[in-house]
């Protein structure tokens, strides 16, 4: 048997991944001009971010290749590709906006949810926005010249700005890892506080799933800051074995990218299509349940869960009449399973039927009538 | 207080922390829905919101079967499929079934609240939040469940259409008996709660002709 068979791989997700990988190996180089400006202490970050971003690429290619997720994906890459580009592309930039930046349809879940996602949220991407473009040689930062005082910044090999050494702007630039730890710790406890109190989330959490990369991130952030104490506070002591321990946590963190949580990071964007694919099947109009007649599914969504229900095998959901399953609204559904049973029952307790018109009063001797 | 002391379940221990309150367990007991005794007191709905996963908000549904000829009215929880149409056709990858057979609500960081598991359940049950972009579903009380209590729907409803009991005992109770697989037209659907039936031997048939056809 295949490599890729014994691991279970399939081919076209390993294509893609393949071919994200190498694109992203192609920026390395273009970045770093030839791996010229590649930090030699952060190769191994290089390496894992690698592997991170094949993991990463592979569990996409093969989400997006599910049925149900092509159904939307295929609508979304439909939609770029045609006219409605020009009307779609604004629309997307508000909704990534709301969404995706200021996240407030998790405030709408929790507002206690909302600033711990906040702050770790926000806290990755500063982090990644540094860490990523300094690992790949895209950024860099030298003296400015001949003069010592001054940093000069370079971004893909062009200049991007100078400042003294010592300003403000220096010291936000160069703790600018510090700061997103400080935030990721924050929204980490904070995070934990709100599991610890909240009774669902006690009982449905899973170590590995919701706990491990909460650990993992303080690991990462505190260890990262222990560098920032080494140097400040302890004149270097221990920075060796810390920036080891930091490599090691960070790593990790790369390497579980593809597995844990942290993949929802990828995902998300997706509620943008679907923002869109609701929108436009708004603009088409609602079919009527075929029973009660109350307009429900958007004509485009039964269309494409008809078509997705035969991918599915689940095809044979069609009643008599040609009714199909999908053509009952929710509440049609639910009466129809207690009037299937009412059926079984023979009748027992008929809550449904009229009384019989040749039923007669019952005499009750204590009614002022009688 | 001897055992049998506790009425209908003689053989199951009392909890230690409530000696009133039995414990259960996903293997022994089971969720038995007779819509036929619902009074509709609306009091599941109540209690359902009290339950931890889905705070504030009831997933019970308490349908009026035709307000205009009957006062008959049918509760449904989810009826937690061995293999459920919500999660197959979920794009998201967000709908989980946990090895005791519960499925749960969709996963917080990944449901993107596109309604597919809200139009393709056969029972009608996910109820999909657009401003929170989360399904949420019954999800058997899990936060009681796991720990041994009855979910909070069957501890309330004062007729039994909603009954929580050891499957052992569900014989002796009731004269209908659970049946657990449903023929949706021709698909097949097997689930963890059941329906209480006269001939539980032959699956539900839920055919959309007893709705358009039939009158209640």
């Amino acid at each position: 048997m295949s490599l890729s068979g014994r691991l279970d791989l399939e081919a076209r997700p390993i294509l893609g991944a393949s071919l994200t990988t190498l694109a992203l190996v192609g920026l390395v180089a273009l970045g770093s001009r030839g791996g010229r400006w590649l930090d030699p202490a952060l190769l191994g970050y290089l390496v894992a971010a690698l592997f991170a971003c094949f993991g990463v690429a592979y569990r996409y290619w093969a989400w997006i290749e599910r049925p149900a997720t092509r159904m939307y994906f295929g609508h979304t890459i439909r939609t770029l590709r045609s006219k409605k580009v020009l009307a779609a592309l604004p629309r997307m930039g508000l909704l990534a906006l709301d969404q995706l930046f200021l996240q407030r349809f998790i405030g709408k879940r929790s507002l206690k949810r909302w600033g711990a996602h906040a702050l770790i949220a926000w806290g990755c991407l500063l982090a990644f926005a540094v860490t990523f473009p300094l690992v790949f040689g895209w950024v860099r930062f030298t003296s400015a010249g001949l003069d010592a005082s001054r940093y000069q910044a370079w971004f893909f090999g062009f200049p991007a700005g100078a400042f003294p050494l010592g300003s403000v702007a220096a010291f936000l630039t160069f703790h600018m890892l510090d700061w997103a730890a400080l935030m990721v710790v924050a929204g980490c406890a904070l995070a934990f506080v709100r599991r610890r109190q909240d009774e669902g989330d006690s009982a449905t959490q899973r170590f590995d799933l919701d706990l491990a990369p909460l650990l993992l991130l303080i690991a990462v952030s505190v260890t990262g800051l222990l560098l920032t104490v080494s140097i400040s506070f302890m004149q270097g002591r221990n920075y060796g074995t810390l920036a080891f321990l930091h490599e090691l946590t960070v790593i990790l963190l790369l390497l579980s990218l593809p597995f844990g949580k942290l993949f929802h990071i990828v995902q998300r964007p997706a509620q943008l299509g679907v923002s869109l694919y609701k929108a436009e099947g708004e603009a088409e109009g609602r079919v009527a349940c075929r029973s009660c007649d109350e307009p429900f599914i958007r004509a485009n969504q039964l269309r494409d869960l008809k078509a997705l229900y035969a991918t599915l095998d689940l095809g044979a959901a069609i009643h008599g009449h040609g009714v199909h399953h999908l053509d009952l609204c929710p509440r049609c559904k639910r009466r129809l399973l207690a009037k299937a049973q009412w059926q079984r029952m023979g009748g027992a307790f008929d809550p449904f039927a009229d009384l019989p018109e040749w039923a007669e009063p019952i005499d009750d001797p204590q009614s002022l009538r009688s | 207080m001897a055992p049998e002391a506790y009425g209908l379940f003689p053989e199951s221990a009392p909890s230690a922390a409530d000696p009133h309150m039995p414990l259960t367990n996903f293997d022994e007991w089971g969720f038995f829905i007779d819509p036929n005794r619902c009074i509709g007191c609306r009091s599941c709905v109540a209690a359902c919101a009290e339950c931890g996963t889905h705070k504030g908000r009831p997933m019970i549904h308490l349908d009026d079967m035709d307000r205009l000829y009957s006062p008959q009215t049918a509760p449904t929880v989810c009826m937690h499929c061995e293999d459920p149409i919500c999660a197959q056709v979920c794009p998201a990858d967000a709908i989980k079934r946990s090895e005791d057979g519960v499925v749960h609500s969709s996963q917080k960081p990944r449901c993107i609240g596109c309604q597919n598991c809200e139009l393709s359940c056969p029972f009608g049950v996910p109820i999909v939040f657009s401003g929170l972009e989360q399904m949420l579903k019954c999800d058997l009380c899990y936060d009681r469940t796991s720990e041994g209590l009855k979910p909070m729907c069957a501890t309330v409803c004062p007729s039994q259409a909603l009954l929580y009991a050891p499957k052992a005992e569900i014989s002796r109770m009731r004269s209908a008996q659970p049946v657990r697989e449903f023929l949706v037209g021709g698909l097949s659907v097997k689930t963890k709660n059941a329906l209480m039936v006269p001939d539980p031997e032959a699956p539900l048939f839920l055919d959309a002709a007893l709705l358009i056809e039939g009158d209640f």
